[in-house]
């Protein structure tokens, strides 16, 4: 087996402890919080004793409490979590409408901030200390502190209120009738008759929660991508190029990018699973029907059966983001390679 | 440092001078609040603030919904974000910093269960590990503040134990290890004076990081509990009248921002100073 392989293979096993201790955690919810869920699901009075027992068997909660991890493990593998008790779906059924349009919003806003963050981020390392080096770092100074339902609160504000340009809430115009194909409303809006008005009611819907959603990872993103190329000029090979009389662009795009690019794209690919995770605030603000809004409605409902389908999808999320990333920047990067 | 050095330092400057304004209105919430944060005035709802005409020279931040005075409860909020920040703060040092240090300098076993532990910490991300924290315990002021706490303890101790271990690989500790130094005067006398850089940059950061989720918690509608003004709440209160006055979102996210960034900037700034090689990045 090469280096590669047994990195991975580490990795893959931390990450299966890890698991291991979440799903524990997750099992142990229910039991944690104080009155057993069967009076919590048939209320404080009016119980009888038959009908607890009943339940209790229904639900497993009179085998022993390691008999009902291993049940919860074994279902929860193949992705069985119980239904819902306040809407009575399954919870898989729930979560697979649910996913695109998380997906859709974090790939949108990733997309931004990837773009206007790198661009921004080697302006500022090309032109130091001027205007543009000054304001990215200013944006990525205030970006990092800004709490972001503050800052989604004031765009909704001047963009929605004030200026009326974007909408405030939800996935499309209430006059379109969208068939559910892909659950990605930018694709499925063309598939609906009046496509382009669709299309762009559901980008128009896109655009504010993006924005809102992308500026933190803008800011880290801007970040690294000004050290990095610092970094890398100050390297000798970049005299060297230099010397052979390579022109700046030649040097920027050729030398300082590709060495640059490791970092960059970690960042990038770690703040992914920070999007797709970590969209709780502003799918609740925007009322954006994906899984983090699910997830705190979840949580307010006491529904607990979807809040640990939750907090697996966020690990798992989390954990391959890290892997993916992990063996990418080690297939891109040979020094790395080398250095094991 | 220097008194010198530290006024070079920019950063340094505007994060320490932004942050004793905040901590001045910590000390004058002691002294002086105009009304009590939770005292209704009936007649006076959603008054405007000083700097739109026609506000009520009485209430300088204007009122709120219910019509309570805002630079109130303002005030009084500033001792539940510092305090939060600065408990958990405390904690998180205490913690996870005396784990980092035993985990770099026992290694082995010990190092391999904590790390792990500190990395199940880390398989979710902080806002939900936060709100899992308060979903089991229910939520309020000390909830919080355990929660917040929990969350920031990885990032304190992956650095502390990596300083740790560079620390441990040096001549002095094998020397003082010869010498026969118990393993704890190695670990709290040598090793901890040693690795105080990255605790000191880190607890800045822990310090916003805690103020933040706490924000957020309070924002979501399970941190602190109202009608305690703690600002995330605030915020939360305010959304629901970004239409008629959105001013009343203006003051307690303005504090909010630069209360972070300040500590921000002290850490950026501490980092500078105190470690040169990272100077100029």
């Amino acid at each position: 087996m090469n280096s590669l392989k047994v990195s991975i293979l580490n990795k893959l096993v931390r990450i299966l402890i890890s698991f291991f201790f979440i799903s524990l955690v997750s099992f142990m919810i229910i039991r944690l919080i104080p009155g057993d869920p069967v009076t919590h699901i048939l209320g404080e009075r009016g119980a009888t004793e038959e009908r607890m027992q009943e339940l209790k068997k229904l639900y497993g909660l009179d085998q022993s409490l390691l008999k009902q991890f291993q049940i919860f493990v074994s279902q929860a593998a193949v992705g069985n979590f119980g239904e819902s008790t306040v809407s009575h779906q399954s919870v898989m059924s729930e979560f697979k409408v649910l996913l695109p349009a998380t997906i859709e919003l974090a790939m949108l806003s990733l997309i931004w901030a990837s773009v206007a963050g790198v661009l921004l981020g080697i302006l500022a390392a090309v032109k130091r200390n001027s205007l543009w080096d000054y304001s990215a770092i200013s944006i990525s100074t205030i970006g990092f502190a800004m709490p972001i339902f503050w800052w989604a609160l004031l765009c909704i504000f001047f963009f929605s209120v004030q200026l009326q340009w974007l909408p405030v809430s939800g996935r499309i115009g209430f006059e379109f009738e969208v068939p559910y194909v892909t659950g990605f409303f930018l694709i499925d809006s063309l598939l609906s008759e009046n496509s382009w008005a669709a299309f762009l009611s559901a980008l128009r819907h896109l655009i504010l929660p993006a924005f809102v959603l992308g500026t933190i990872p803008l800011a880290m993103i801007t970040r690294i991508t000004r050290s990095a190329f610092i970094d890398v000029e100050k390297e000798d090979f970049i005299r060297t190029a230099k010397a052979k009389g390579l022109n700046q662009s030649q040097i920027i795009f050729k030398h300082v990018m590709k060495n640059a690019m490791p970092q960059i794209l970690t960042t990038i690919g770690l703040s992914l699973g920070q999007l797709l995770t970590g969209a709780i605030i502003t799918e609740t603000l925007f009322s954006w029907p994906g899984i983090g809004r699910w997830l705190i409605k979840s949580i307010e409902a006491r529904d607990y059966p979807v809040v640990q389908a939750g907090l697996f999808y966020s690990m798992l999320i989390i954990a391959l983001t890290n892997v993916v990333v992990d063996a990418g920047i080690e297939k891109l990067n040979p020094r790395m390679r080398a250095a094991k | 440092m220097k008194i010198k050095h530290i006024l070079k330092n920019k950063n340094l400057t505007i994060g320490l001078v932004l942050f004793s304004f905040f901590a001045l209105l910590v000390l004058l919430s002691f002294v002086i609040t105009p009304y009590s944060y939770q005292e209704v005035f009936a007649e006076n709802q959603l008054n405007l603030p000083f700097w739109k005409s026609g506000a009520n020279p009485l209430f300088w931040l204007g009122t709120d919904d219910l019509g309570r005075d805002t630079l109130s409860r303002i005030l009084i909020g500033s001792r539940f974000s510092i305090g939060i920040g600065l408990v958990s703060t405390v904690i998180s040092i205490f913690v996870a910093a005396s784990l980092g240090l035993i985990s770099g300098y026992y290694k082995g076993r010990t190092d391999l269960i904590i790390n792990q532990v500190m990395e199940s910490l880390q398989a979710l991300p902080s806002l939900l590990l936060a709100l899992m924290v308060v979903v089991i315990l229910g939520s309020g002021l000390f909830n919080t503040i355990l929660s917040v706490t929990i969350v920031s303890l990885p990032a304190m101790y992956r650095l502390v134990r990596s300083a740790a271990l560079i620390e441990c690989s040096k001549d002095y500790v094998q020397a003082s290890t010869a010498l026969g130094a118990s393993h704890t005067r190695i670990i709290f006398g040598h090793l901890l004076p040693n690795c105080y850089t990255p605790i000191l940059v880190q607890s800045a950061v822990c310090f916003s990081e805690a103020v933040l989720n706490a924000a957020a918690l309070g924002f979501l509608g399970l941190g602190v509990q109202a009608p305690y003004p703690e600002w995330g709440t605030m915020l939360s209160d305010a959304k629901n009248y970004i239409q008629q006055a959105p001013w009343l979102m203006t003051i307690p996210g303005i504090c909010l921002l630069f209360l972070i960034l300040s500590t921000q900037l002290i850490s950026d700034g501490l980092r500078d100073q105190l470690d040169p090689k990272l100077r100029n990045r």
